[in-house]
């Protein structure tokens, strides 16, 4: 069963609610534009977004002095296109398969690597084929370096891309065994690339190879499956397994619908994925649209990046110069989540993770930093409390109703419901 | 500025949030009176056991790893089969004092290859996975204080995530401390008392519980000054808050030390034998100042990984992940010496050492002779592991 659309024209809270899922949150006039439409358009509309940019990015990581420079700037043009960007879906989509299709610019410290992985999970952000995305991700440069494919080798295999094709990517750990990770990574062995190795080669654009040479063609067993399988076979067959369709479906709800998604409305989206085989696009048209999505309310806590994102949107994407853009993506690192950067290849696990003292305190420097510091932007008029918090009467609306714009902006960025989606 | 005035005003409003939890600070009053920590050390992505305490006189390990063992006459022996990576030579003398703890062969029953699957097994205490709260979290609801223990570092790891409360991290002491800025105080405390629920309210509980810690721990951490030079290394600084809480006498029982990159797939001895400087040097340092602060005999610390790696070197120089590994524990109440025989190469799991000590063992050995807890309760069994505590 499909999930059920929404029929109502969007309410004020509709609106505001769509928009801090889908666009980290938005102004009043962005808000209004959108109550008394009808929900599929309104998510149809979103979802319609090409490859197109912030124009005057600050940031250019091809100018970085070195490795270390280069992935900061990197870091800040992803900032800059985050918080100015024309398409903060695609952004927000970029950003959950950051989080699925892990890579970390600790180990990838080849910039034109870094620069084309996030470009294919932007060109994929609504994919219409989860096989053809996961095919270019895992001959991409930066995955190959990151889960050591590059060394897999005919007769000296290396598990760690095979392992976390299957853990991670697709079907989750359950449905398969360390044989079918030893035949995969047999598989995939021959898959490398070249160029842009070594520190010094920082700057050069390296590029997939199939070395023909390197590839154990023997027979091989895969989930079931048996035959001179190669890294196509692998993908497709790992790709395709009903639990992928579960598995990935879960975190696409765990990005838009809660922390802690219902089992019913996966097993929906999954139902999508399968009949359409892996259309992502479809999927999302769906979810998006869904009652369920909008009876989900304050059901996510925001990430370090999305507060801050969500503050910079919600307050009309005030200017802030090109030095404090990057102590803001520094410090959402200090938050627990550098961009492009998850500590381990799980990724962040987020919901109440995200939450501590440190984090807490951090979030409260950052909310004064926007509105009290000396380059905090004009608030007479401040946004309303339904921009801030999605609720036209949050907790404690009358004492914020009571105090001056800046004031009243400062504590509801640090207000529990600011700092859930 | 927020002075130590208004920092006791909101660890006042604070109070009130626990209402939330009854009994919970009753509890805490009667039974948080210990005065010994255990510090744990987590080595994070899969340590190489066999690469940290050499088995030396095997032929076999020499075998399996041509390009990646290390010589002999490297090695810090120890026994006459082992010996210790050359890179742990700061962590010597606590050996030769008889304060250097190894256990052999550790792990758990149907051991898993995987990161995150593993670290849970060893987080939560349970092989089945069945649990969600850790087993650091149980403590401290055994305790009955939600800042009894707690990390060092930006984020919590499950060990520490308790099922009423998550115990808090600190990335830095200094920085532990809330700044409001002039007259928002009282508009922030009515903002928290404002009624809430679901997520909400969780996160009105943790904002209310991070105003009591930080101004527990800002009233006490003046007290110290570093006995020791650290050295200059993210983990060593998160050594000298630990030291500096222990000193402060806040009432910390464990504190969650990571230290992490040991997933070492390619060209392993670049990079383990690094990451095993790094922990060497800071635990020394951090050893040498409790003895200069007074507080040795009161602190032990203990370190695990997620898994121990493949004995057989692969194609890249590095090795893949493996099984049953090495932990280590010292301290002045440490009782030293290796625990558990030397790894057997010849009987191997699938290419793994096999695990002979089960690591709820070790654990329960730490909760009831060091922190004097019931461990059957938070362990969920019965666990009889090496007798390494003095």
């Amino acid at each position: 069963m499909p999930l059920t659309p929404l029929t109502r024209p969007l309410t004020a809270e509709d609106a505001a609610h769509f928009l801090r899922r889908t666009a980290f949150g938005a102004t009043d006039e962005q808000i209004r534009a959108l109550v008394g439409q009808k929900a599929q358009d309104v998510a149809r509309a979103a979802l319609a977004f090409d490859q197109s940019v912030a124009p005057g990015n600050p940031f250019d990581p091809m100018q970085g002095a070195t490795p270390g420079a280069a992935l900061q700037l990197g870091r800040g043009a992803w900032l800059y296109e985050l918080a100015y960007g024309p398409h903060p879906l695609r952004e927000k989509l970029a950003l959950t398969w950051s989080n699925h299709f892990v890579i970390a610019t600790d180990k990838v410290r080849n910039v034109p690597a870094v620069v084309d992985y996030l470009n294919l999970l932007r060109r994929h952000a609504a994919t219409r084929s989860f096989e053809r995305f996961t095919l270019e991700v895992a001959q991409s440069p930066a995955m190959l370096r990151y889960l050591d494919n590059d060394q897999n080798r005919k007769g000296k295999p290396n598990e760690n891309f095979s392992r976390e094709l299957l853990e991670l990517f697709t079907t989750g750990i359950g449905p398969y065994t360390e044989n079918d990770v030893r035949e995969g990574a047999r598989a995939l062995t021959g898959w490398s690339y070249q160029g842009g190795r070594g520190n010094k080669q920082y700057l050069e654009q390296p590029r997939f190879m199939y070395q023909p040479q390197q590839h154990d063609d023997g027979k091989k067993t895969y989930l079931g499956q048996s035959g001179a399988l190669k890294g196509e076979d692998i993908v497709r067959i790992a790709t395709s397994q009903p639990a992928t369709a579960t598995f990935v479906s879960r975190k696409l709800h765990r990005a838009f619908l809660a922390d802690t998604p219902d089992d019913a409305a996966i097993r929906s989206s999954a139902e999508t994925w399968t009949r359409t085989k892996g259309d992502v696009m479809a999927v999302l048209t769906e979810l998006l649209a869904s009652e369920a999505f909008y009876a989900s309310r304050s059901r996510i806590i925001r990430s370090p990046i999305e507060f801050l994102v969500g503050g910079i949107r919600t307050l009309g994407q005030p200017k802030i110069d090109a030095r404090s853009l990057l102590n803001l993506a520094g410090t959402a690192g200090r938050m627990g989540q550098v961009l492009l950067e998850p500590d381990t290849v799980k990724g962040w696990d987020g919901g109440r993770e995200w939450i501590n003292d440190t984090t807490l305190l951090l979030r409260m420097q950052v909310a004064a930093a926007l509105t009290m510091g000396s380059k905090a932007p004009n608030l007479d008029t401040p946004p309303s409390l339904l921009a801030l918090t999605g609720q036209e009467r949050p907790a404690g609306a009358v004492l914020l109703s009571s105090l001056k714009g800046r004031q009243r902006t400062y504590l509801s960025l640090i207000s529990p419901e600011f700092q859930l989606a | 500025m927020t002075n130590r005035r208004d920092f006791l005003k909101l660890s006042a409003l604070a109070v009130a949030a626990t209402s939330g939890m009854p009994g919970f600070l009753a509890r805490a009053a009667t039974q948080a009176g210990g005065t010994k920590t255990l510090v744990v050390v987590q080595l994070t992505g899969g340590n190489d056991g066999l690469n940290t305490l050499i088995p030396y006189s095997n032929g076999a390990y020499y075998a399996a790893r041509p390009n990646i063992a290390i010589p002999k006459k490297d090695v810090l022996t120890v026994t006459p089969d082992l010996g210790m990576h050359p890179a742990l030579r700061p962590l010597m003398k606590l050996w030769d004092d008889g304060h250097l703890a190894w256990m052999e062969n550790v792990g758990y029953p149907n051991p898993n290859r995987s990161h995150f699957a593993s670290m849970a097994i060893w987080h939560t205490a349970d092989p089945a996975q069945a649990q969600a709260d850790g087993w650091i979290g149980r403590i401290a609801e055994k305790i009955g204080d939600p800042f009894c223990a707690s990390n060092l570092g930006a984020a919590t790891p499950q060990a520490l995530q308790a099922s009423e409360f998550s115990l808090p991290s600190i990335d830095s002491v200094d920085n532990f401390q809330l700044k409001l800025p002039g007259g928002m105080e009282t508009p922030f405390q009515s903002l928290l008392n404002s009624p809430r629920s679901g997520e909400a309210a969780y996160l009105t509980r943790a904002t209310r519980q991070m105003l009591k810690n930080t101004a527990r721990v800002q009233e006490n951490v003046r007290k110290y000054k570093a006995g020791a030079t650290y050295p200059d290394t993210k983990f060593a600084s998160q050594l000298r808050d630990a030291a500096r809480l222990i000193a402060a006498g806040v009432g910390q029982r464990v504190i969650y030390v990571s230290l992490g990159g040991f997933d070492t797939h390619a060209g392993q001895r670049a990079e383990q034998d690094g990451l095993l400087g790094t922990l060497a040097g800071g635990l020394s340092a951090f050893q040498a100042d409790l003895e200069r602060q007074g507080l040795a005999k009161d602190v032990i610390v203990m370190g695990f990984s997620e898994f121990g790696r493949r004995v057989a070197e692969n194609g890249s120089a590095g090795t893949d992940h493996g099984k049953g590994s090495v932990m280590f524990a010292f301290g002045q109440g440490v009782k030293g010496g290796v625990h558990g025989s030397s790894p057997d190469l010849e009987d191997l799991s699938e290419g793994d050492i096999k695990y002979r000590q089960d690591f709820r063992g070790v654990y329960a050995e730490a909760l009831t002779r060091w922190l004097n807890l019931d461990a059957r309760g938070i362990l969920g069994g019965t666990f009889t592991g090496p007798r390494w505590i003095a």
